[in-house]
């Protein structure tokens, strides 16, 4: 409490410590909590440093900080209830926005311990006061709102963006005929002039009777996007693991492409100039705003003929935009979506037409014959012929993710196709023949199957992965196995390691391949030290004992003292060594684990505790874990019993 | 070393010793970067922006790559801007530095201290990666077909990237999801392994960037994943020595456990086989074409791949292209083998006789002591100050050499009159002696136990057929247990331990796969002693052993 010498030299002290906290690791966790509790004078002092770690370290440690906390108030309680839980809303939301969705939900389940009492403690106060934790519960449930909120005006946004990016449909006016009416009947709209130059010049009175609001400065709005785009770079470098915050940047330069190619018309740029005035107001959560802002930009359509056609034009350059093959689906699925960004008609009379233009699963489209205008592009080459391979369905139920993790410090690079799609290998169609004339034509859309198709990549070693939910899943567990690496690494860099002998040819043929992105089952379980001891009687439920394979050749011979067989040595890709399954060493001698327990019956009972001590990180099994090493540490920490006791 | 005026005193001629600053090489799609980085200094790449593969393994961005040793190149499919950045120089414990044996100053002048570095814009790499595309489509087809997917035979002559195209096709399809097993037949050249070895290696995780292929299994964890190769023993750097009589046995055994494998292992299946051949088959040697035969009999290879010898590829299309292949099931199924020419890539550099016994000695080093280089690939994500060297621990001891059962290849040409091989004269002098040896392989299933004593009760049907050569040529086999005392050639070179036992007749020891190696440090004759490193303590295994005499070569000084 004095902020006297030692205070300061305790805090720095344990800021130190602190920094080396960089994974759930419940021995420095609860190495922390001791100092912690050791140094209660200290209180205050202690606090603000944790305080302060947790507001600077890097997001990826917040957690582990954060559990530091738990367990000092769990295990110490006052006077740090009182002096974490001063600032403990800031803190603790500073970190939440801060950090991924997977963090969160550990948070989420930190917080609701922290309502209730310390379990197994006599007191029955909840860890920290209602009132806290009340105002954080409150404040997340606000956030959660306004983020779905978000995130739909996102899909929105993201929808229209895309739709753009997908075709190449420069100069659709000077297209020499804009015969779309025919193809919807209306009586009442004068057939449009089928020679371009009358049309053009039909067109032009509107743009220059709004000139002030409706020419469109190109180079103001790119400023406009650029400025957007650095906003959502640094919101990407703050969170780098939120999807929403990449979606919206890819998207951002996906825009800024498109308009740097000049592909957009005056129609089209004023939409997206309209669109980015209203992000501008960025984290602002208001799905309304696009389309009001819409609204009162586009100019008043009048019934002249001219406009009559511009109206209906605009939404046809939609349906251009868009890929035929799929449009009628697309449509199926957007039709509500799509009338956000169509000029909203002014013109009652004209309203339903429009709407049916859009609602109407194009009939023209299977036969392009028919849409002279689409003829005419894709005879200039500006609509391709057929459908590109990764245009092929642009609302995939994977979209969010679909955009490429980019990284900071790669965020200047885009890649040159507009829409990423997940495309599994298998849907690919190949056809490169194995002949020396087929493998010299290069084969770009190929090229996409190894990169852009898998654009969910690993930062650590570069790995690729799939779209998809079950690609999800394995990187996670690649992740996973990532991180458990790096723990041994460090761990293994504390004994000397050596070369494994070559397995013989049996044990080969018989090995597999171990993929650091399998489910291993209960084997997260096993610790190092699982040697059969006595406290390998504190894991799992599951009672798998395994040892090192002696490396000296004789003792590896030697069979089960029991049943005389032999052990049967298997690589374990947990432990990077090659292990003895079912084996437990007593004394001297290895013995089978089962056949040790049938004979000694009451040997080491395997399940005594049943805490989940998985990996999760959750505070559960932080909790669990520090029970099991106050059984063999003299420490006077607190003592809970498990919840399921 | 910051005070202002200080550097002065520092003799100019170390200047380029002098951490150069970091340059930026920026890459536009389709093209590569070619560096060599000499034995004793590394080269720390990262990749800033854009993609970019090294022989189809792709760089993590923002990760830095330390390189040592190598002639590589870096390509990139849609532009990519590198950071080059010379790294420490590696200090050895004994200052072993192989990149003295070039004669000149180790370090280069170029970018980022690469000895030589350059962009290149024609690349065969379109080709190459059409290859692996052709493959998928095989693969596909082949498991519609329920064949075996696509066996991929790789020849051409000495550097023409062989070994780099077997990577990218390695790389490519393991980025796919496929499992190939790998082949090196190259003995001069080892794969996750030392020179003088044949491997067989199925790739499910990326190959490693900075250390070849990779690491096999060791005792503690490793940043990329281990591989787990299946090793035999060739000591010779030419496979045709001795008309091919030792090569082509060991070829058929590591066809027979790679044909055994793909049975067992569905992905493997699907997936295939690539096998990378050492360059002198393809140089028109005697004996050359028929070892190529033999190979594509015992692998049914189904696509032969050529690159950069138009006459070796006629002859392929003459003999081979649409041919039935070999498999099993090639008369069901129609299947044919096809023969495809490929482009030499300009990158392809001689490497010169003293750089090429810098790569053996430090393939030999890394098999006992691990990576020279500090890896920092996957330090990054941890945040801590963790080196992920790997670095090993072997252990040195002392044995009494006529404990050891160390045999010895005697090609007959050499002429040396008490060496003549005679069956009945194995294991003399061996106090085990059972005078099991005398059969020589009449009953071949006799010897499987002796062969397998760990899985005696199961003899593999692997085994049996393997054995079943075993009689025609088993009395010519060239193998002959080397006499006490102890030979002072012994000293600096490796003795492979096998997993045959001591007294197990000459061709179960030739076809015995291997455990691992033992480096002879010194030889005392008269006491009969050996010292040896070997990398795992405890007492050395008692198998048989194999000595390399003439091959791989010598490394002095291995051990301090």
């Amino acid at each position: 409490m004095s902020s006297g010498l030692a205070s300061d030299e305790v805090a720095e002290d344990y800021k130190n410590s602190l920094e080396d906290l960089t994974s759930n690791d419940r021995f420095q966790i609860s190495n922390l909590t001791v100092i912690a509790k050791e140094n209660t004078e200290h209180a205050m002092a202690i606090s603000r440093v944790l305080e302060n770690h947790i507001r600077t370290t890097p997001p990826a440690q917040k957690l582990p900080a954060l559990y530091v906390v738990d367990s000092i108030v769990k295990n110490v309680g006052t006077p740090y209830t009182l002096f974490l839980g001063r600032n403990m809303y800031q803190t603790f939301m500073n970190a939440y926005t801060l950090v991924d969705s997977q963090t969160r939900k550990k948070l989420d389940e930190m917080l609701k311990t922290w309502k209730e009492s310390v379990p197994g403690s006599l007191d029955t106060k909840p860890v920290f006061p209602p009132e806290i934790t009340r105002g954080i519960e409150s404040a997340l449930i606000k956030a959660r709102t306004a983020a779905l909120q978000q995130q739909q005006a996102r899909s929105q946004q993201d929808l229209l963006g895309r739709g753009r990016g997908t075709g190449t449909p420069t100069g659709w006016t000077n297209s020499p005929t804009p015969q779309t009416a025919p193809r919807h009947p209306q009586p009442n709209v004068p057939r449009p002039n089928n020679n371009g130059h009358g049309y053009d010049a039909a067109r032009i009175p509107p743009q220059t009777q709004h000139n002030s609001h409706q020419d469109v400065d190109l180079a103001a709005l790119n400023r406009d996007i650029d400025s957007l785009i650095a906003t959502a770079r640094s919101d990407f470098a703050n969170n780098p693991l939120d999807n929403s915050v990449q979606q919206r940047l890819k998207a951002l330069l996906d825009l800024q492409g498109i308009l740097q190619r000049q592909e957009l018309t005056q129609e089209q740029l004023r939409l997206v100039r309209d669109q980015v005035s209203a992000l501008a107001p960025a984290p602002k959560p208001v799905p309304a705003i696009p389309q009001a802002s819409m609204a009162a930009n586009i100019p008043p359509v009048s019934t002249t003929p001219v406009s009559n056609i511009l109206a209906q034009q605009l939404p046809q350059a939609f349906q251009q935009l868009l890929n035929p093959g799929t449009l009628g689906e697309l449509l199926k699925v957007t039709a509500a979506r799509q009338q956000q960004p169509t000029p909203p008609p002014q013109n009652p009379l004209l309203y339903p037409k429009v709407t049916a233009n859009m609602n109407t699963p194009p009939p023209a489209v299977p036969t392009p014959a028919e849409n002279p205008l689409i003829a005419a592009l894709k005879a200039r080459g500006l609509l391709p012929a057929t459908p590109v391979p990764t245009a092929s369905n642009p609302l995939m139920p994977s979209v969010p993710s679909a955009f490429p993790f980019i990284v900071p410090g790669q965020v200047r690079y885009t890649p040159p196709i507009s829409t990423p799609h997940a495309i599994n290998a298998s849907e690919i169609k190949l056809g490169v023949q194995m002949n020396t004339v087929s493998i010299k034509i290069p084969q770009p859309t190929l090229i996409i199957s190894l990169y852009e198709a898998r654009s969910n990549r690993c930062g650590t070693c570069g790995r690729r992965f799939l779209t998809t939910e079950e690609d999800k899943e394995k990187k996670a567990r690649h992740l996973d196995w990532h991180f458990k690496t790096n723990q041994r690494m460090a761990e293994a860099a504390k004994r000397a390691q050596n070369r494994s002998w070559y397995v013989d040819e049996r044990d080969w043929i018989k090995s597999r391949e171990f993929g650091d992105d399998l489910e291993i089952p209960e084997s997260d379980a096993q610790g190092e030290s699982g040697a059969g001891s006595g406290s390998a009687a504190a894991k799992k439920s599951l009672p798998k004992q395994w040892i090192r394979a002696p490396n000296d050749a004789a003792l590896r011979n030697t069979p089960c003292p029991i049943c005389q067989e032999k052990f049967e040595s298997t690589w374990s890709e947990d432990v990077q060594d090659w292990i003895w399954q079912d084996a437990i060493k007593v004394g001297n001698r290895v013995y089978h684990a089962s056949c040790y327990a049938e004979v000694t019956k009451d040997g080491p009972a395997p399940a005594r505790g049943s805490t989940p001590l998985g990996r999760t990180g959750t505070p559960d099994s932080v909790l669990g874990k520090r029970k099991a090493e106050d059984n063999d540490s003299p420490s006077h920490v607190r003592i809970k019993t498990e919840p399921s006791l | 070393m910051s005070l202002p005026g200080l550097e002065l005193t520092q003799p100019t001629a170390d200047r380029p010793f002098a951490a150069a600053p970091p340059t930026q090489i920026s890459l536009s799609q389709g093209t590569e970067w070619r560096f060599e980085v000499a034995f004793g200094t590394t080269v720390r790449v990262k990749l800033l922006a854009g993609t970019a593969e090294l022989f189809g393994t792709e760089l993590a961005p923002s990760q830095t790559y330390t390189f040592s040793g190598t002639k590589a190149a870096i390509y990139t499919w849609h532009g990519c801007t590198l950071e080059v950045n010379a790294g420490d120089a590696v200090s050895s414990l004994d200052g072993f530095l192989p990149g003295e044996v070039n004669g000149s100053a180790a370090r280069g002048l170029s970018a980022g201290g690469c000895q030589s570095e350059y962009t290149a814009e024609e690349t065969p790499m379109v080709e190459y990666a059409n290859v692996h595309f052709a493959l998928e489509e095989m693969r596909q087809q082949a498991k519609a077909a329920g064949r075996d997917g696509p066996r991929v035979l790789i020849l051409g002559p000495e550097d023409a990237g062989k070994t780099s195209l077997a990577k990218i096709l390695t790389a490519y399809g393991v980025k796919s999801g496929r499992q190939p097993i790998v082949v090196n037949l190259d003995p001069s050249e080892g794969m996750l392994s030392v020179p003088g070895t044949l491997t067989a290696t199925a790739f499910r995780n990326m190959i490693d960037i900075e250390q070849g292929w990779g690491s096999s299994p060791m005792s503690g964890p490793s940043p990329v994943p281990v591989k787990l190769p299946l090793v035999y023993f060739y000591p010779s750097q030419n496979p045709l020595e001795a008309d091919g009589m030792i090569y082509r046995p060991i070829v058929s055994r590591l066809a027979l456990s790679v044909m055994g494998r793909m049975a067992e292992d569905e992905d493997s299946r699907e997936t295939g086989i690539i096998v990378d051949t050492p360059g002198i088959l393809s140089q028109g040697k005697a004996g050359g074409l028929q070892m190529i035969n033999h190979i594509i009999t015992e692998f049914s290879i189904s696509t032969i791949l050529v690159i950069g010898s138009e006459r070796l590829y006629s002859t392929m299309v003459k003999d081979y292209d649409n041919k039935p292949t070999s498999s099993a099931s090639a008369v069901a199924t129609d299947e044919r083998i096809s023969v495809v020419k490929l482009s030499k890539s300009g990158g392809c550099v001689d490497r010169d006789v003293g750089f090429m016994k810098a790569v053996r000695e430090s393939q030999i080093r890394t098999y006992f002591f691990g990576n020279s280089v500090p890896s920092t690939a996957s330090s990054a994500l941890s945040l801590s100050a963790t080196s992920t060297l790997v670095t090993l621990s072997p252990h040195a001891t002392q044995l009494d050499f006529n404990s050891l059962a160390i045999y010895n290849y005697i090609p007959p040409t050499v002429d040396e009159d008490e060496d003549e091989y005679d069956p009945s004269q194995l294991g003399t002098g061996d106090p085990f002696f059972t005078g099991g040896g005398e059969g020589g392989g009449v009953d071949p299933s006799s010897h499987d136990p002796n062969q397998q004593p760990s899985h005696s009760d199961e003899p593999g049907s692997t085994e049996a057929t393997a054995s079943s050569s075993a009689p025609i040529d088993g009395l010519s086999v060239p193998l002959k247990k080397v006499p006490g005392p102890a030979p002072s050639l012994l000293a600096n070179t490796l003795l492979a331990i096998t997993h045959a036992p001591p007294n197990a007749p000459a061709p179960a020891i030739r076809d015995a796969s291997i455990m691992g190696f033992l480096y002879v440090a010194d030889v005392d004759g008269e006491k009969g002693k050996v010292r040896v490193l070997a990398p795992i303590g405890g007492r050395v295994p008692s198998r048989a052993l194999v000595w390399g005499k003439k091959w791989p070569d010598e490394v002095v000084g291995l051990v301090g």
